[in-house]
Parts: C-alpha cells; sequence; structure tokens
C-alpha cells in the first residue's frame, strides 16, 4: 500500500497549551482512518492541520512524499467534510456541489455532467434547485460530502460528520459512507469520540488522548489487545486491575494467582490487569467471590456490579442474581489481558461510582464541545 | 394586539408625526408666514426649485453623504473583518474602546476636536484655507465608521466560522473564499451600514458646523445660517419633498421585499426575495456613485471661482420673482470680460462666526460682506486688502454721507453695501400709542411677557445703553454693569431672547413689541395676521450699522473681486438687493430713483431715508465701534451671566 | 510559511486603514482638544482655562453663582428629564412593537425612522408652530374652549424638544433586544407565578437592560450637549452646556472652548464607564 500523508513528530499548542505533543502518524492510500479519542485530544487540530487550517509548531506533514507545510488549503489535494457541513446558505444545492469546479472555471456543460454524477451518488436527484436551508441534516450531510468530493480529492477529511445527526440515521450514514468510500476508492480520514462508529466502520483506529497518539491498529486488535488502562477504557468497558506478574503466564491479582496467556514480562514486575465485562462468568463457587451491589436490565443481557474485596467489577452476562446475592466469579485465561503500567494505570477500570446515567451525561458533553 | 396598546402606539405616532403633519401644512402655504396659514399655494415649490443656492446645498449634503456612506462602508467593513479575525485579547479591547469613542463623544467635542486639528495642521503648512470639502468628507466619515462596523461585526460573528474554510477548502484562495462567501454572508449587515451612515451624514448638523469650509455649504448648514433673515416656507417645501421621496422609497423596497402573499411562502422564496434585494441595493449604490463621481468631475468648474461670503437670505437670489444677482454677475462678466466665472457663495449667521472662520485660517473667500465694527477690527489686524478703486468705478455711486466713515476713514478698505439701524417694531392694536416713542417700550412692565429682546449680547446691551444715555463704546465696565442691571431687570418682562424667530413671533402676535433692524420690519407687517397692526418707529439714539463689501487677505482672484463689487453697484442688481433686503441703500442710484421708491412705498421710504444729510453725524455718535479683546471677553462673561438665570 | 505570512499579512491591511483612521482622527483630535484647553492663545501651558470653568462667578440679586457649573447642571438636569421621558414612553413601545406580527413591525419600526430623515433644523422649527401661545396647539385648545397653556420659553419646551429628536434612538437599541427574547421566557414566568409586573420586572427588564443602556446612551449624550434646541424652544432663555460651547468657538475663544470641550469629555467618559460597570456587575449577577 502507498503512503499518502505522513505526519512527523507534530507539535502544536495555543496560548501554551499544549494540543499536540509529538504525533506522528502514516496514512494509507484507499484506508479508512478514524481519528478517536475524547474531545480536547487533538483528533481535530491534527485534521485541520492536514486541511492546512493550521500550521504546527513543529514537525513535518508530507503528501505523496512532498512536504506541504507551506501550501495553503486551497492549493492542497484534499477536501474538508465540516462538522455542521459549512453549506453556503447564499447558494442553491446544485451551486454549492459546483462550487469547487466553478473555482477553476470548469465549463458549464462538464459542471452539469459531474454534478448530476455526484448527486447519484449521494442519493439527491432532483435537488438541485432546492435551498441548502431547506434541507434535513441528513440531506445537508450528502450536500457536503458530495460536495467535499466532486474534485476528486486523494483524501477526505470528515470531522465528526454525523455528530449533529439522530441514532438511526447515524447508523445509515455509517453504512453509507463505507459504501461511497469503497466506490470511490478514497482515503477517509474520520475523526469521532464514538468509539462504536470507530470500530464498525474503520479499517484504521488511531486512539487519541492529551495530544499523544495512544494506540494504532485495527479495530480487533484495538478492541482485543489495548496497549494501556486509557485504550481499555475509552474502547467498550473494562474492569482494569492492579497485579504483579509472578512469572511468565501467572499473574496475581486480588489476592490469587491466576493463570494466564501472557509471556515475557520481568519477573514480579507491576503490571495492569484488563477483564471485559462480558468474559466474566458467574458460577456457584469460582475463583473470586463477592456481594451484587446493583443489577441493571439492558435487553440483551444484565449488567451486574459485584463488590469483591472492595473493587467494583462490572459483569456482563445472561444469568440473573438479585442484590445481595453471593455469587462466585470465573475469568477463562484467555480473557486475561495484561499490559504494563502507564500513566493511566489506577485512573480507570474500577466501577465504583459507575452508574449509566453518567456515562451519558459525559458523552453528550463531549459531543457539546467543538 | 390589545386596544390600549393600539390607542398608546397611536399618541406615539401622533406625536412623532404632529411636527412632519405642520411642516407639511405649510409648505402649502400662500404666505411666507410660518405660522399663519393664508390659503394653499404650490408658491414655495416653484421658489425652492429657483433657488439655486439652496438646491445646490442639497446637491453638495447628497454627494457628501453619498461619498461618506460609500467610504466609510468600505473601510469598515475591512476593518470589522480585520478586528473579526484579530487573536490578541488587549488588542481587541483597544480597536473595542476607540470604535465606541465618536459613539458617546457628544457630537460638538467630536466636531471642535477635528476642527482644531485641522486648523492647527493646517496652519502648521501655511495653507491658505485648512476647511474645505476633505476635511468635511473625513469628519463624516469619522462618525459613521463606527456604526458601519458595529453593523458588519455581529454578522461576521453570526456566521459558522467554517464557511470561509470550506471556500478555502474547494479551492478558494483567502480572498477570493471572502468575497464569495463571507461578503454574501455578511451582506445584510453591510447594506444596513450604508443606509446608516448615509442617513446620519445627511441629518449632520453639529460636526458639519464645525468642519465646514470654503463654499461647500450642506442643507443643514445652509438653514441654521438663515437666521439673520428667516426660514421660509421653502424650507418645509424641500422637507415635503424629501419626505415622500422617502416613503416612496421605503414603500418600494418594502413591495420588493415583501412580494404578494409572502407571509406563507417557503423559505427558498425568501432568500431569493433577499438576493433581489441585494441586487437592488447594489443598482442603487451603482447608480449613485456613478452619479455622484459625475457631479464631483463633471461639476468641477474649470473657469475661474469667486468665493463670495455673505449673510444669510443678504442677496436678491431669483426667489419670490426677483432678479438673480449671481446669475446677472456670470452673464454680466461673460458680456464685458469675454470669458466664464462661476461665483461660489457661502453664507455665515454672525459677524462672528465669519469672524472665527476667517481668522482659523481655515477658510478663504475673496468677497466678503462684514459689518462696519468688524471691517475696523480686520483692518487693524491687517486681515483686509486696500481695493482698487480704478477696478470699482461705480464707487462715484455712493452717498457722500455713507463716505468717510470712522471704520474706514480713508475709504481704502470697503465699499457700502447696505445700511439700517435697529428700531421697535409694536403692534399697534396691543400697544397705546402714548407709550411708544423710546427705548422705555422695551422696559414697561404693562406688556410683560410680549417682549422680545435681542439675543445676541451686543445688540442686547445695546437697547439698555441708548436707555439708559450710556456709551454703547465704552471701555469703562462699570458702563456695562449698569447695562446688564437694566437687563436683568428686564428680563422678568421678556417672553423671548430672539434672532430669527422674530418674524413669526411678530407676525402672527404671539409677541406684542420687539426691537429689530428697521429693514425687517417691512417684511414682518407684509405677512402679518389678520388682527395684528404692526408699527414701527426708531428711537432717537439707537445704532446706525452699515454692511460693506471687503477683500479679506485670503482673497485668491482680487481682480475679479473688484469686478464683483463693481458689479453690485450697477442699476439693475443694486435696486434687486435693496428691494429684495428692504435696508438703506447707500447707493444714490438706487435712493434717488423713482420706480424704486415706488415699490418701497412711502412709508419705507421715510423709515429707511429720513435725512440722510445728517446721518454720517447719528452714525459717528450712535454707531457701535469695535471693542478690545479683553472687552469683549467680559460683555461674553456679562452675556452668559444674563443668560443663566 | 511565506503564503500563510501573506494571509495573515492581509488580514492585516484589512484592519490598517481603519487603525490609521482611528488614531488620525478619533484619537489625535481627542488630543487636540487637551492641547487647547491647557494652553492659552500663545500655546503656552496654563490651567486659567479649566480653572475658570469651576471658578467662573456671576451675582444677581445679591446670589453669587458658579456660572459654568450652574449651565452644566442645568443641562445635566433637562438631559436626564428628557432621557427619563423617552425611556418611559420608548419602553412599552418597544415591547408592543417586539410582540406584534411581523408586518406590523416593519411598518411601525419605518414610521418610528421616517421622523429621522428630516433635517433636525426643520422638525425643531416646525415644533415652535405648534408650542407657540398662538401656535397650533393653543388654537386647537381653544377651539375645544380649554385654557391655552403656556410651553414655548418654558424647560418643558426645551425637553419636549429633545424628547421628539432624539426618542426613535431610544426605542430601536430596546426593541432589537425585545425583539431577539424568547416569548416563552414570559410563559415560564407566568407558569411559575409572577403576574404581569413580576414578569416585567423579573424576567424582561433585566434581559432587556443591554438596550435600555444602548438607549440611555444614545438620548443623554446629544441631548447634554445640544446647543439648538435650546436656541429655537427655550426661547434663548436656557443657556446650556452646548451653548456655551458654541458661543465660545463664535467669540473664537477657541482655548476656552476646548477646555469646556474637554471636561464635559471627561465627566461623560467617567459617566459612561461607571454605567457599563453597573451593567456588567448586573450581567454577572
Amino acid at each position: 500500500m502507498r503512503k499518502i500523508i505522513e505526519l512527523k513528530n507534530v507539535s502544536k499548542a495555543f496560548d501554551g497549551q499544549t494540543v499536540l505533543d509529538n504525533v506522528s502518524l502514516d496514512i494509507y492510500d484507499n484506508e479508512f482512518l478514524t481519528l478517536l479519542g475524547p474531545s480536547g485530544c487533538g483528533k481535530t487540530t491534527t485534521l485541520r492541520i492536514i486541511a492546512g487550517f493550521e500550521s504546527p509548531d513543529s514537525g513535518s506533514l508530507s503528501f505523496l512524499g512532498e512536504d506541504i507545510l507551506s501550501l495553503p488549503p486551497h492549493r492542497r489535494n484534499v477536501n474538508t467534510v465540516f462538522q455542521r457541513y459549512a453549506l453556503f446558505p447564499h447558494l442553491n444545492v446544485f451551486e454549492n456541489i459546483a462550487f469547487p469546479l466553478r473555482e477553476k472555471k470548469v465549463p458549464q456543460d462538464e459542471i452539469r455532467g459531474k454534478v448530476d454524477e455526484m448527486l447519484r451518488l449521494v442519493a439527491l436527484t432532483g435537488f438541485e434547485k432546492r435551498s441548502v436551508t431547506s434541507l434535513s441534516g441528513g440531506q445537508q450531510q450528502r450536500v457536503a460530502i458530495a460536495r467535499a468530493l466532486i474534485s476528486r480529492p486523494k483524501v477526505l477529511l470528515l470531522d465528526e460528520p454525523l455528530a449533529a445527526l439522530d441514532l438511526k440515521l447515524r447508523k445509515d450514514m455509517q453504512q453509507e459512507l463505507k459504501n461511497i468510500q469503497k466506490a470511490t476508492g478514497i482515503t477517509f480520514v474520520f475523526v469521532t469520540h464514538d468509539q462504536e462508529e470507530a470500530l464498525s466502520m474503520s479499517d484504521t483506529v488511531v486512539v487519541m488522548s492529551e495530544g499523544r497518539i495512544q494506540q494504532i491498529g485495527t479495530p480487533i486488535d484495538i478492541y482485543n489487545e489495548p496497549r494501556n488502562a486509557f485504550v481499555a477504557d475509552f474502547i467498550g468497558e473494562s474492569n482494569i486491575l492492579s497485579g504483579i506478574m509472578l512469572q511468565d503466564r501467572l499473574v496475581r491479582f486480588s489476592g490469587r494467582d491466576f493463570p494466564c496467556v501472557d509471556e515475557g514480562f520481568a519477573r514480579n514486575e507491576p503490571v495492569d490487569v484488563v477483564i471485559r465485562p462480558e468474559d466474566v462468568v458467574i458460577v456457584p463457587k469460582g475463583q473470586l467471590r463477592g456481594t451484587v451491589t446493583s443489577v441493571t436490565f439492558l435487553g440483551v443481557h444484565y449488567e451486574i456490579i459485584v463488590d469483591i474485596g472492595g473493587f467494583k467489577w462490572m459483569i456482563q452476562t445472561t444469568g440473573f442474581a438479585d442484590v445481595g446475592d453471593e455469587i462466585g466469579i470465573y475469568v477463562d485465561p484467555e480473557n486475561i489481558h495484561i499490559m504494563k503500567k502507564s500513566e493511566y494505570s489506577g485512573l480507570f477500570g474500577d466501577y465504583s461510582s459507575f452508574s449509566n446515567e453518567f456515562d451519558e451525561l459525559s458523552d453528550a458533553e463531549s459531543e457539546a464541545e467543538p | 394586539m390589545k386596544t390600549s396598546a393600539k390607542i398608546y402606539t397611536a399618541l406615539i405616532m401622533l406625536f412623532l408625526f404632529a411636527p412632519i403633519a405642520i411642516l407639511l401644512i405649510f409648505s402649502f402655504n400662500a404666505a411666507k408666514s410660518l405660522s399663519v396659514f393664508s390659503g394653499f399655494s404650490l408658491y414655495w415649490y416653484r421658489e425652492l426649485f429657483r433657488d439655486a443656492e439652496t438646491l445646490g446645498a442639497v446637491r453638495n449634503t447628497l454627494v457628501l453623504a453619498l461619498s461618506a456612506a460609500v467610504l466609510s462602508t468600505a473601510m469598515g467593513t475591512a476593518a470589522a473583518v480585520g478586528i473579526f479575525r484579530l487573536r490578541s485579547k488587549v488588542l481587541r479591547a483597544a480597536y473595542d474602546t476607540v470604535t465606541n469613542i465618536p459613539m458617546i463623544n457628544p457630537d460638538i467635542i467630536t466636531g471642535i476636536s477635528l476642527m482644531l486639528m485641522f486648523v492647527f495642521v493646517g496652519r502648521l503648512f501655511g495653507a491658505a484655507t485648512s476647511l474645505n470639502f476633505w476635511t468635511m468628507l473625513i469628519a463624516h466619515i469619522t462618525f459613521c465608521l463606527p456604526y458601519v462596523i458595529l453593523q458588519v461585526l455581529p454578522k461576521l460573528q453570526q456566521m459558522d466560522a467554517s464557511l470561509p474554510e470550506a471556500a478555502m477548502d474547494l479551492g478558494c484562495t483567502p480572498f477570493r473564499a471572502f468575497l464569495k462567501v463571507e461578503i454574501p454572508e455578511i451582506m445584510p449587515g453591510i447594506v444596513t451600514g450604508l443606509i446608516m451612515a448615509f442617513t446620519l451624514s445627511l441629518d449632520d448638523f453639529v460636526i458639519s458646523y464645525f468642519t465646514a469650509g470654503n463654499g461647500f455649504q450642506t442643507l443643514p448648514i445652509r438653514i441654521y445660517n438663515m437666521t439673520k433673515k428667516t426660514v421660509t416656507p421653502k424650507m418645509y417645501a424641500l422637507s415635503t419633498i424629501i419626505f415622500f421621496t422617502i416613503l416612496a422609497l421605503l414603500i418600494m423596497t418594502n413591495l420588493i421585499d415583501t412580494g404578494p402573499g409572502v407571509e406563507k411562502q417557503e423559505k427558498k422564496e425568501r432568500s431569493a426575495a433577499s438576493k433581489r434585494r441585494t441586487k437592488l441595493a447594489f443598482g442603487i449604490g451603482a447608480v449613485l456613485a456613478v452619479g455622484m463621481a459625475a457631479v464631483l468631475f463633471l461639476g468641477a468648474p474649470k473657469k475661474p471661482v469667486l468665493n463670495v461670503y455673505n449673510w444669510g437670505e443678504y442677496i436678491s437670489d431669483g426667489s419670490e420673482d426677483s432678479f438673480d444677482v449671481l446669475q446677472g454677475f456670470e452673464d454680466w462678466y461673460l458680456a464685458n470680460y469675454g470669458h466664464e466665472v462661476e461665483v461660489n457663495y457661502t453664507t455665515f449667521a454672525s459677524n462672528e462666526d465669519m469672524y472665527a472662520k476667517l481668522s482659523s485660517g481655515a477658510v478663504s473667500y475673496d468677497v466678503i460682506v462684514p459689518s462696519d465694527y468688524m471691517i475696523a477690527r480686520m483692518r487693524e489686524e491687517g486681515m483686509l486688502l486696500p481695493l482698487d478703486f480704478d477696478n470699482i468705478p461705480n464707487y462715484q455711486y455712493i452717498g457722500e454721507s455713507f463716505k468717510n466713515l470712522y471704520y474706514d476713514p480713508d475709504n481704502l478698505y470697503s465699499v457700502p453695501y447696505t445700511y439700517n439701524f435697529t428700531g421697535i417694531i409694536y403692534d399697534a392694536n396691543r400697544v397705546d400709542e402714548a407709550d411708544t416713542g423710546d427705548w422705555d417700550l422695551l422696559w414697561n412692565p404693562k406688556y410683560a411677557g410680549q417682549i422680545l429682546q435681542f439675543n445676541n449680547s451686543r445688540d442686547a446691551f445695546g437697547t439698555a445703553q441708548y436707555k439708559l444715555g450710556l456709551d454703547v463704546n465704552s471701555d469703562d465696565p462699570a458702563d456695562w454693569q449698569a447695562a446688564l442691571a437694566a437687563l436683568k431687570e428686564q428680563q422678568p418682562l421678556v417672553k423671548s431672547y430672539v434672532m430669527d424667530e422674530v418674524y413669526n413671533m411678530m407676525e402672527s402676535g404671539e409677541a406684542a413689541v420687539c426691537t429689530y433692524y428697521a429693514g425687517d420690519y417691512f417684511i414682518m407687517a407684509d405677512a402679518q395676521a389678520p388682527g395684528v397692526e404692526l408699527s414701527f418707529y426708531a428711537p432717537e439714539r439707537t445704532n446706525y450699522f452699515v454692511d460693506a463689501f471687503c477683500i479679506p487677505t485670503c482673497c485668491q482672484n482680487k481682480e475679479l473681486a473688484e469686478a464683483f463689487i463693481n458689479y453690485m453697484l450697477e442699476y439693475e442688481p443694486a435696486v434687486a438687493n435693496a428691494e429684495y433686503i428692504c435696508y438703506g441703500c447707500p447707493n444714490r442710484l438706487v435712493y434717488e430713483d423713482g420706480a424704486y421708491a415706488e415699490d418701497m412705498g412711502e412709508e419705507a421710504m421715510e423709515i429707511l431715508y429720513p435725512n440722510l444729510d445728517d446721518f454720517g453725524e447719528k452714525y459717528e455718535q450712535f454707531a457701535f465701534r469695535n471693542l478690545s479683546p479683553a472687552m469683549l471677553g467680559t460683555i461674553n462673561t456679562l452675556w452668559e451671566e444674563l443668560k443663566i438665570n | 510559511m511565506k503564503e500563510k505570512n501573506g494571509l495573515r499579512l492581509a488580514r492585516r491591511l484589512a484592519l490598517g486603514p481603519y487603525g490609521l483612521w482611528a488614531m488620525l482622527f478619533i484619537l489625535v483630535p481627542l488630543l487636540f482638544v487637551a492641547y487647547y484647553a491647557f494652553t492659552d492663545n500663545d500655546f503656552a501651558f496654563t490651567t486659567d482655562n479649566i480653572a475658570r470653568f469651576f471658578t467662573a462667578t456671576s451675582v444677581s440679586d445679591g446670589v453669587v453663582t458658579h456660572t459654568y457649573l450652574l449651565i452644566f447642571w442645568r443641562s445635566l438636569k433637562l438631559a436626564v428629564i428628557s432621557t427619563v421621558i423617552c425611556l418611559l414612553m420608548g419602553y412599552p413601545i418597544a415591547y408592543i412593537l417586539s410582540r406584534s406580527p411581523l408586518r406590523t413591525q416593519k411598518i411601525l419600526i419605518t414610521l418610528i425612522m421616517i421622523p429621522m430623515w428630516m433635517n433636525f433644523l426643520i422638525r425643531t422649527y416646525a415644533w415652535m408652530t405648534i408650542l407657540q401661545d398662538t401656535g397650533i396647539l393653543n388654537s386647537f385648545l381653544r377651539l375645544l374652549s380649554l385654557r391655552p397653556v403656556h410651553i414655548i420659553g418654558t424647560e418643558g419646551a426645551v425637553v419636549i424638544g429633545m424628547v421628539y429628536d432624539y426618542f426613535p434612538y431610544m426605542i430601536l437599541p430596546i426593541y432589537s433586544v425585545m425583539a431577539k427574547m424568547d416569548v416563552r421566557l414570559e410563559e415560564a414566568a407566568r407558569d411559575l407565578g409572577c403576574n404581569s409586573f413580576g414578569v416585567l420586572r423579573r424576567v424582561i427588564f433585566p434581559l432587556s437592560l443591554p438596550g435600555v443602556i444602548s438607549g440611555v446612551t444614545m438620548v443623554l449624550i446629544p441631548s447634554i450637549s445640544t446647543f439648538y434646541i435650546s436656541q429655537k424652544l427655550g426661547n434663548g432663555k436656557f443657556y446650556l452646556i452646548g451653548d456655551a460651547i458654541e458661543g465660545q468657538y463664535v467669540a473664537n475663544n477657541l482655548h476656552f472652548a476646548a477646555a469646556i470641550a474637554f471636561i464635559l469629555m471627561v465627566i461623560l467618559l467617567i459617566g459612561m464607564a461607571l454605567m457599563q460597570r453597573y451593567a456588567n456587575s448586573r450581567a454577572a449577577a
């Protein structure tokens, strides 16, 4: 695969506050790459540097091997779909999509043909004369995509394009975006804070936090082998416990020794142990025992919080237990993931203060921020 | 709306439109009065279109307002864009503060501050004139700018910040992105800013008053300078035309804006309508800009220009079927000298007003018409040029009584234009004949609340000094204190301190007694309301004054100026002026002319030309003379003391 | 990075002409006011002009008054009265406007603005015709066999002139704030138990405060410094601070005129700063 964009050691600060800290990233041809992270992690800034709206304080950016930092936005072969679409309210649908071609002084016939083609691609044929302000959110979204694709950029940058849509529409658009990407063969760089969206659409996921890249990998790698507590927590739910690697394939946590499949750690090295809630099995006796403190019915499964020696575990199970029940749990050695200690150790993975409502609130908050 | 709200709204509208209704009605008055309606007529509209000076002022006002509006909108929009992009908080705050200054500073301070600077800088560079069209334009742009910025800035803030980025992303250079995306977005703000700037500039009087210069007179200044004579219904006619023009424009834009059956239409129709409106605004703007350029460039005369600075309403200007003296001069000059000239005619409201403008070095004029005491002062200060009487052969017609007067003992600097004296005008239906004859009538408690006094310090003090038998030119402060005491004693009886308002008040019977200049009595008597019977007498001791043509040192074309003065002494213009102004004329061609005497009538001839043989004697005895600056300061202080009570 | 700098330069350039203009024609002229205020006719430094404003006295009927302080006080009094009347009259109309159907709003706003396009000197003149003792108003009263009123030449007439000339400047800013206000806020307040007055006092008025402040500023400033209205409608009997400045200018005492202007400017700037501060503290609370 051909490398299209290469960021090397890129740093950027606003008003003395570091937003990007020594970020290096390669983006390949025909790839659907997602920048994932909570708000303020630097993902949008990375996108804006690629688009040319910001310039980094240090580092380099090359496009097909050529340094493009000095190129202004209009001379870069990338286009952007903006968060709130940024459609030009004084132009109708046709003129919005034709905008880049008019800038290039393309003859009218050719414009007609290309706009029609784009309208077909985004399924908006017949909307040419409509005012963009009269369109629904989803339709505006399609116009924005058509407009950005019409000049056949090498790379399309999408800045949280689905954030303003409702859930149902969002699911449809995810699929459609994926289809458009396949049909056009254009590299998509997609920014989102929604991990489900990232996992379901991407070829490559880049998890970012506090201006640094935490992990790059396929969705499966990221989910199954999180590199640190942050990634483990951000991608899905995780119980993260502090432990000690006694020897290869044997780890101690919660006062007990567990067999596992990881190797290559130093003897008695302190580590983080990640166990996904769906990997915990309720059994009559079990390796550990605890008291159920809360049960939530979620349709497909129950979400059960168990207090085991003061640490609260989350368990997702189809079996039922009642609050106050004392239960035993079992974890298969395959499902015990061992990670090196990092700065995020001890910050995540305990469900003492967890509530679904709180989780949604903080989600909404991060969406509201630009 | 609730009924109470409807009634309240109606009352407010009544309040707002009552004066407008008044001026609509009185613009159709057959008589000259602004308070007595004596029949419907279109007379004043005809007069208006014959009044070259007023039409010129209208043209000037429009040119200035358009230039100021267009330039301030262009600069203000650019400034708003720049301010909007400022990242530095300190700079941003600094710009906000500076932008606010002209809005929270009173007009009078903005006007004075600019005037002081222009005059100072003008003097520094030794410019003959530092105030002109351009200084006025600068002043107008300056006070319009903040309003434009404050209209455009919010539109930028409301705009989705990613719009210009999207345009650049799609291949626009930053400048193209600004033109194609930002400008259409902020267009409503720009249009509103333009209209506001135009309106503000159009109506501004105060700032224009301080920064106006040479020969460039706007309508508000022209109106203000009519204060020596009177604001005529002509101005009401002009206002009526302006009113209906604006009304028509507003209705038109409203029709275009909303069209038929608007409210229920879709958004897209509305955006189409707003696009049409934007196009219309651009269209109007373009037409106006072209028109303006045409006026500025084609209107710029290439022929020699004579700048004349005279009192308001102090020349026969073709109105009311009179002879247009300025046009007459241009024709006469072409006939006699073989090439064209243009007279640029500007007016002032008082000697002091004219002196302030001239001595500041802010303006330059070729011919001025000061009064006697001001001529003496300007002569002493070296502000006048001696005349070359070979170029003014008509000086021979000046009556002997009007030569060798104190202000120009050797007849070197001035050619008398008019003379007059102060007298008392009263309503014979209300004032006992027995009470008349001298100044005491103005102090007579019988007529308390019906007496008018001058609203100008020298004339007002004069009435008291003549009454008390004091010397009006005394340099003893005690004399002035005594006069002040008399004025204070009179104050409770005084209805009003007036200048031009005297006409309305006397004509309508609003007041019964006033003191004013003899010639103006005829104008009032002509327009008196039914039931008012105006009469006139001049007390024995009273102020005689002469207004004369002079050439100031800043004159640019002395021979032309002398030709003008000479022409003004020719029979036709001299008679026309004398009949128009109604003051006494020192020109023998006029006062010895039978046709003139017949036109003026017996009473007028008796009052204006009692016995010219002892005119010189009386004049030397009673006329106002120039006082020392210290004395003038004292009078000013005493006058303020009177006025604050 | 060259092109990037070019972009920044272009932004600077957009601001440049205005920056230069503001410096030359807004700030420098104010320095000239100060310069003239603190110099005598030979441009030598002096504080006499400033001192004269505060110390000049006049005697009448044995009572000593400070001439210019009295003039200033009178100007301030008339301006404040006019402003309060404008506010009391304008606030309800702004509210009525903002709650009318859009089309009505448009027509009424246009009507309110039309008088602003007529020349202000002429409008004032027309008021003379209405208010004088034998004027339209009194003819009307006589027609109704009511007692005629004497207005012209009183402080009342000056106030009427000021209110009339600056009234639209009060309505428009308040209206534009109110038009943006969410009607549901009023409904919410009623729902939560406010009566009409409570809604006005606790919801509408606090929210419209920015409009009120800019309206008050836009009426107070011109009325405190006017010099034409008082001459025409006050029968020349009410000498205001604007008349004093104009009088000194015409009498060619530029330095003293500048001193009065300077003092007026300083007082107004302090006043405005205090008002802004009050508004900010209200907004913060």
